[in-house]
């Protein structure tokens, strides 16, 4: 089509709209011209006048009908004809203000919930990650009968990262955190140590300076660091010169080498974990140490961007050929070892996954319940107006006409919703992103944009399709004759109606009730979870972290350092108990070690014993509130030179040593131990598990401090008082400012906070689907009653009668709650059968709560009929005031 | 809705065309020399004429404007448009392609 002919379309169209009286007057003179024309015709034939003006008039046809597809043709009759109804619809709906403010507040309430948590969906879900092509971006893990996902050893790294043809890059990286001193009070920032080509791997890129190369990872190349945007501004007030300015980490020398731009987001890790975002500051090179031929310690995270033919199916089969290559050269090290490659979009979504779509299928479930609220309140402004329909009908509405007219009524409805619904949901998300647990992937991306107003207008438009449909279509089916004939009351087409209405609210009860089953077995999870005994004891508890330098503090230091800092502590008015250990609870710690011998025990082929491992100083426990099973906790005479102690955890006892005394037991780390290599248990520790929901936990030992075997330059610290924690964060912070005025005290927070964070996922979830199941609940009751008192109002007559004839008030009353409650029995029935199909989907959401749990269904069918009762109760005292005399007399 | 019973619309919206394709002609013109150049072959229902006026200056293939007859009355004169002159090119040669193709057939069909 050319411009100019639709320019011209589009003139005429204008013009048909804008100047409908002039263009009307036209057709008129046009068809009066014709009609002259023909009779001056027919008068020149010879035709008498009255006959010929008839002739002519014949000739041309129906007159009103030619005008009317003139109008069609000019296409603007749809226009004129929303216009009018729209107007129609306004007129109706302001003449019904509460049945308005009921529908659209409902509507609104359930699709700007929708819309609420669509924008998180959108946000953590949807939104590609931060990085070009992201989806070839993959992690890669070790897994084995033992562990389910392990990080790799370093050389095991290095030897695919040489061998593989999969993949286009390959990176590792591992938790390294620094001390920053010389710019102020000393502080820690979160750091990985990286090797070559990490952030290629990203698809990222230094805003100043270079990234790290294989030359970096070879130790005594020079310690390089690379700064996050954020550092470099709030530490060295974005220098231009900060390449090659040397700066002091842990006490060391390092040369600034590159600063990554701000946005550069932390693909997230599982060891020492820190979560997806803007969360490190600080990057230095991943150098390969020790002996390429000893395998054994796995710590390296891997991350590594596949070529593009290339599926992570095809990398992890390429792996797993490697695994087998690699073995064949190191016997020990890769037995049992599988390769596990998961795309990245998977590892950082994946867990928060099925919670978003449980929450967006709970809040689906609301809007349907408000769809058939909806419903259900339409037909009844349906019916009343059955007489107006007929009327209409008989004067010759088409019945298209009258369903569109109909569905302009609803669809403005859901729009007005709709709208009001957007308000809810930037409020909502607000609230929503607020209340997100800590460390919830993805949180800062959540906001409502176009793809939100766009979600919510379609899901306000299908919305009031689909509501609007039944008493559209109800409105289609009215018989003029009948509804004319029944004068307006609708009592013929009641019984079908009614069934429509009742349907609706079964429906609605049902579905309310599998919301309200899925919110009670949250609750019941929730309530379990905060009963579970964690195995210590979080209040009046203070944590906090600090790491000694390698270069300042050998080993013997170290232990002395900690020594001596417990022993100033434990002299602070108010702490009752101080103890070091290398980890929390609850604080993602999973350090495991494996392969060591236990006497007299051979574990089963393929397998071999491991546990996790920590360090402990002697009052740790006691200050931790974690409970003495039987022997002892640590002591000062576990000296260096003394017999090695060891502390496992009752979960480790009972699978090493079943029905055995698993005290005075001996295991040791040495392939040809000596009589000094054996470590002697010297007490069992009560069972913590990894998080609160855990279904069990890990097997556990403890070496004590003054016996370590393994580095423990950082270490927690656990502070008990008798009241509040923070009272003691000044003692704790003199306390190692008068040892070292350099060291940063970090991470400081009360046990009661972290055990708090770990309950905020299944707290958020509890909170949203009790908020939605309250929501279902309510909408089902404003169903139920509006369903029971229409047809109260129906039977007005009958009620009347029944009391003419002796009946009591309270029979009556009988009648109508029986009704009410047959309904929500039914709805109870099919939503009880509903949840117990959708169990599954609950089930990983749930902590030692059966998917089926009685309590909680029997509780709901109980909720469900009393809420029906008194949603019936009103209409039931308004069937007993029915007038026996006024029933007889209209007889 | 009464559909012009012997024309099928194509066809009445190509006479409408070449009929005004000359001079702009008022609707009566066209039924008229419709009837009169087809023989009366072609009857055109007159009530149908007008709707098709309409749709086809809706289309933008034709353009109305008000103008004095010989006999001194007012009446509304179409004529084609430029894309009007186009289009009936257009449908022309079509028809011409399918009255041939029509005649082919009936010709074998006969021999």
């Amino acid at each position: 089509m050319n411009l100019r002919r639709g320019w011209e379309i589009v003139r005429m169209r204008l013009r048909s709209l804008a100047r409908r009286r002039r263009v009307e007057e036209d057709l008129d003179r046009e068809i009066r011209f014709h009609i002259e024309q023909q009779i001056d015709e027919n008068l020149a034939l010879g035709m008498p006048s009255a006959d010929a003006r008839r002739a002519a008039l014949r000739k041309l046809g129906a007159l009103t009908q030619i005008e009317e597809e003139c109008r069609d043709m000019r296409r603007t009759n749809y226009i004129e004809n929303l216009w009018r109804d729209l107007q129609y619809a306004l007129r109706m709906l302001g003449k019904n203000p509460g049945f308005t403010v009921v529908i659209v507040l409902t509507l609104a309430l359930s699709i700007g919930a929708n819309s609420a948590i669509f924008s998180v969906i959108d946000g953590v879900l949807l939104r590609p990650l931060p990085y070009p092509d992201a989806d070839r971006i993959v992690r890669v893990f070790f897994h084995s009968a033992s562990y389910a996902k392990f990080p790799l050893n370093p050389f095991d790294f290095r030897d695919f990262r040489a061998r593989n043809r999969s993949f286009e890059s390959l990176a590792g990286f591992t938790r390294g955190d620094l001390q920053l001193s010389g710019t102020g009070q000393p502080e820690r920032f979160a750091g990985f140590q990286v090797t070559a080509g990490f952030f290629r791997v990203l698809g990222l890129h230094v805003a100043r300076g270079r990234e790290f190369n294989t030359n970096d990872e070879i130790e005594g190349n020079g310690r390089l660091v690379i700064l996050s945007d954020r550092l470099w501004r709030s530490k060295f007030a974005a220098d231009p010169h900060i390449l090659g300015r040397k700066i002091v980490l842990d006490a060391q020398p390092f040369t600034v080498a590159g600063v990554m731009p701000a946005g550069t987001e932390h693909p997230g890790n599982e060891y020492h974990g820190l979560a997806h975002g803007e969360t490190v500051d600080l990057w230095w090179p991943f150098t390969f140490r020790g002996n390429p031929a000893q395998r054994g310690s796995h710590y390296l995270e891997v991350i590594g961007r596949v070529k593009k033919e290339v599926t992570p199916a095809h990398a992890q089969a390429e792996m797993n050929a490697l695994i087998a290559q690699l073995a064949r050269e190191h016997p020990d090290a890769l037995v049992g070892w599988q390769a596990l490659v998961i795309p990245l979009y998977q590892e950082i979504v994946g867990p928060s996954q099925r919670l978003l779509l449980v929450l967006l299928g709970a809040v689906a479930l609301v809007l349907l319940i408000a769809c058939a609220n909806a419903a259900n309140l339409l037909l009844a402004k349906a019916t009343a107006r059955q007489r107006e329909i007929a009327v209409r009908a008989a004067l010759g509405a088409g019945r298209a006409r009258l369903v569109q007219q109909m569905l302009t009524e609803s669809l403005l409805v859901a729009l007005l919703g709709g709208g009001l619904a957007v308000a809810i949901a930037v409020v909502g998300v607000k609230a929503l992103v607020s209340l997100l647990p800590a460390g919830f992937p993805r949180a800062g991306t959540i906001h409502v944009n176009t793809a939100v107003f766009a979600f919510t207008l379609l899901v306000a438009l299908a919305t009031g399709i689909l509501f609007g449909l039944a008493p559209a279509l109800q409105v289609a089916h009215t018989d003029p004759q009948q509804g004319l004939r029944d004068g307006g009351r609708g009592a013929t087409s009641s019984g079908r109606h009614l069934r429509l209405r009742s349907l609706l609210v079964v429906g609605e009860v049902s579905l309310a009730c599998v919301l309200l089953i899925g919110a009670g077995l949250m609750l019941r999870s929730f309530v379990n979870l905060l009963r579970t005994d964690p195995g210590f004891r979080p209040e009046h508890l203070l944590t906090a972290s600090i790491s000694l330098p390698d270069e300042k503090y050998k080993p013997l230091e170290t232990i002395r350092f900690y020594d001596r800092l417990l022993t100033n502590l434990n002299s602070v008015a108010g702490i009752r108990a101080a103890g070091v250990g290398t980890d929390l609870p609850w604080t993602g710690y999973d350090d495991n070690v494996g392969g060591f011998t236990i006497e007299g025990k051979k574990p089963a082929a393929h397998e071999e014993y491991h546990a996790r491992y920590h360090v402990a100083s002697p009052d740790y426990f006691r200050a931790m509130g974690i409970p003495l099973v039987r022997g002892r906790f640590f002591t000062a005479d576990d000296k260096l030179d003394a017999r090695l102690a060891l502390i496992v955890n009752q979960s480790m006892a009972r699978r090493y040593w079943p029905n055995e005394d698993a005290l005075g037991k001996r295991i040791t780390f040495d392939d040809a131990p000596k009589e000094k290599d054996w470590m002697t248990i010297v007490g069992i520790v009560g069972d913590v598990k990894d998080k609160p929901d855990s279904r069990a936990a890990e097997m556990a030992l403890w070496w004590p401090i003054t016996q370590t075997p393994v580095s423990i330059n950082t270490m927690s610290i656990a502070v008990r008082g008798s009241s509040d924690p923070s009272l003691l964060v000044n003692g704790l912070r003199e306390a190692v400012r008068g040892m070292d005025p350099t060291l940063a005290v970090a991470d400081i927070r009360a046990m009661d906070q972290i055990a708090d964070a770990n309950v905020s996922t299944p707290r958020f979830a509890l909170f949203l689907v009790v908020l939605f199941a309250g929501l279902a609940l309510t909408l089902a009751a404003i169903g139920m009653y509006g369903v029971i008192s229409y047809s109260v109002s129906q039977r007005t007559h009958e009620f009347g009668l029944r009391m003419a004839l002796a009946a009591k008030p309270c029979d009556v009353q009988r009648l109508v709650l029986r009704q009410g409650i047959r309904l929500a029995l039914l709805g109870v029935a099919l939503g009880l059968a509903g949840a117990l199909a959708l169990g599954r989907v609950l089930w990983s959401l749930l902590y030692e709560v059966s998917a089926v749990d009685p309590l909680t269904f029997t509780s709901v069918t109980l909720i469900a009929i009393v809420i029906a009762a008194l949603a019936c109760y009103l209409p039931a005292r308004r069937a007993t005031a029915a007038d026996p005399m006024r029933a007889l007399r209209s007889e | 809705m009464s559909k012009p019973s012997d024309l099928i619309q194509g066809t009445l919206d190509l006479l409408i065309l070449t009929t005004i394709s000359l001079e702009p002609k008022h609707g009566w013109a066209i039924a008229k020399r419709i009837e009169q150049v087809s023989e009366d072959a072609l009857q055109v229902t007159q009530g149908a004429l007008y709707p098709a006026l309409h749709r086809l200056e809706q289309q933008g293939w034709i353009r109305a404007s008000w103008r004095t007859t010989e006999t001194g009355r007012e009446a509304k004169f179409y004529e084609l448009t430029k894309a009007g002159r186009v289009q009936l090119e257009k449908e022309l040669a079509q028809w011409e392609r399918l009255s041939n193709a029509v005649g082919l057939v009936i010709r074998m069909a006969e021999e």
